[in-house]
C-alpha cells in the first residue's frame, strides 16, 4: 500500500516567496531520502514553494475565482511530501518518525487510493 | 516548471464517502486524459480520509504519534495532480477547468477549493545546494525513475 508523508513546517504558511530551506536541513534530509531509497520504498518526493508564491482556485456557484497567496487565514501549510510503498500504516509511521525534522514540524501520514479501493458499482455521491 | 494542484478536503472526503459518482469519475478521467494529451500531467493521486492516517509531531528532539482524524487540521488535502507547465497561470488555468466546478457534473455540490503550489527544482537553490548535494539528488531521482 502507498502512503504519502506530508511535511508541515511550522510557520511555512507565512514564509515569503523565495524562502529556501536551511542548507543544513537539506543535507540531513538528503541522507534521510537516501535511506528511504535504499530500503526500496521511495516512489517520489517533492518540495513546495511557500503558499505566498502560489494561488487558490475556489469554486462556488459554478464559477472559479482565483486568489493569489499568501492566505491570511491559513494556520499551516504543506512544505513537501514523500510517496512511499510500505506494508502497513505502522511502517509508514515508523519511517516518518525517523525523519530529521526540526522542532515543531509535523508529518501527516495519509494512505493513497488504489484502483482496488473503488468498488465496480460506485455509488452516487 | 512543475506545480502541485491539490483539491482541499471537506466533510465528504473526510467522512470517507459517499465515493465519487460514476459521472464524476468519468468526467475526471476525461479531464486527466486531456491533460495527458496536452503533455502536462505527471501524476494524479487521491488520499484516504485523515481518519485512516496519523500525525507525527516533532518537538524538543522527540516525536509523538497521533492517530487520525485530525480535527485541528485546516489545510488537509483530498487529492492532487502534479503538472508540468510553462507558468503559474497555465497551472491555474488547468485548475480552473476541474470537473464539477462549473455545474456540469456534481462534485461536492460545486463548492470546493484547489491550491496551486510550485514544486522546487534543483535550479531554485543557490550555492548552498552544493555540487555534491545536487549529484546526490540526481542519483536519487534516477533510481526512482528506474524503479517505475
Amino acid at each position: 500500500m502507498r502512503f504519502m508523508m506530508l511535511m508541515i513546517p511550522k510557520g511555512y504558511e507565512k514564509a515569503a516567496p523565495g524562502t529556501l530551506p536551511d542548507p543544513k536541513a537539506v543535507a540531513a534530509m538528503m541522507k534521510y531520502n537516501e535511506s528511504l531509497q535504499k530500503a526500496g520504498i521511495l516512489l517520489g518526493l517533492d518540495g513546495l514553494h511557500p503558499p505566498s508564491a502560489g494561488a487558490r482556485v475556489s469554486f462556488s456557484g459554478g464559477k472559479p475565482s482565483v486568489t493569489d497567496g499568501p492566505f491570511a487565514e491559513a494556520k499551516e501549510a504543506l512544505g513537501g511530501y514523500w510517496m512511499i510503498q510500505v506494508r502497513s500504516r505502522e511502517e509508514a509511521v515508523e519511517w516518518a518518525s525517523r525523519c530529521p525534522a526540526s522542532d515543531n514540524e509535523v508529518i501527516e501520514i495519509r494512505q493513497v487510493f488504489e484502483m482496488s479501493d473503488f468498488p465496480s458499482d460506485t455509488s452516487a455521491r | 516548471m512543475r506545480f502541485m494542484v491539490a483539491i482541499r478536503a471537506n466533510t465528504t472526503t473526510e467522512a470517507g464517502g459517499p465515493m465519487p459518482s460514476t459521472e464524476l469519475l468519468e468526467a475526471m478521467g476525461k479531464f486527466n486524459e486531456e491533460m495527458v494529451k496536452a503533455g502536462v500531467m505527471l501524476s494524479a493521486e487521491g488520499l484516504h480520509p485523515s481518519s485512516k492516517g496519523a500525525l507525527v509531531k516533532f518537538s524538543g528532539g522527540k516525536h509523538r504519534v497521533i492517530d487520525g482524524p485530525f480535527a485541528e487540521a485546516k489545510e488537509l488535502i483530498a487529492g492532487f495532480w502534479i503538472l508540468q507547465v510553462k507558468s503559474k497561470e497555465e497551472a491555474i488555468d488547468w485548475a480552473s477547468r476541474c470537473p464539477g466546478g462549473h455545474g456540469e457534473v456534481d462534485h461536492f455540490g460545486g463548492e470546493f477549493d484547489i491550491e496551486v503550489r510550485q514544486v522546487f527544482e534543483a535550479e531554485d537553490f543557490g550555492a548552498e545546494f552544493t555540487p555534491e548535494l545536487r549529484a546526490q539528488e540526481e542519483r536519487l531521482r534516477d533510481q526512482i525513475a528506474q524503479k517505475k
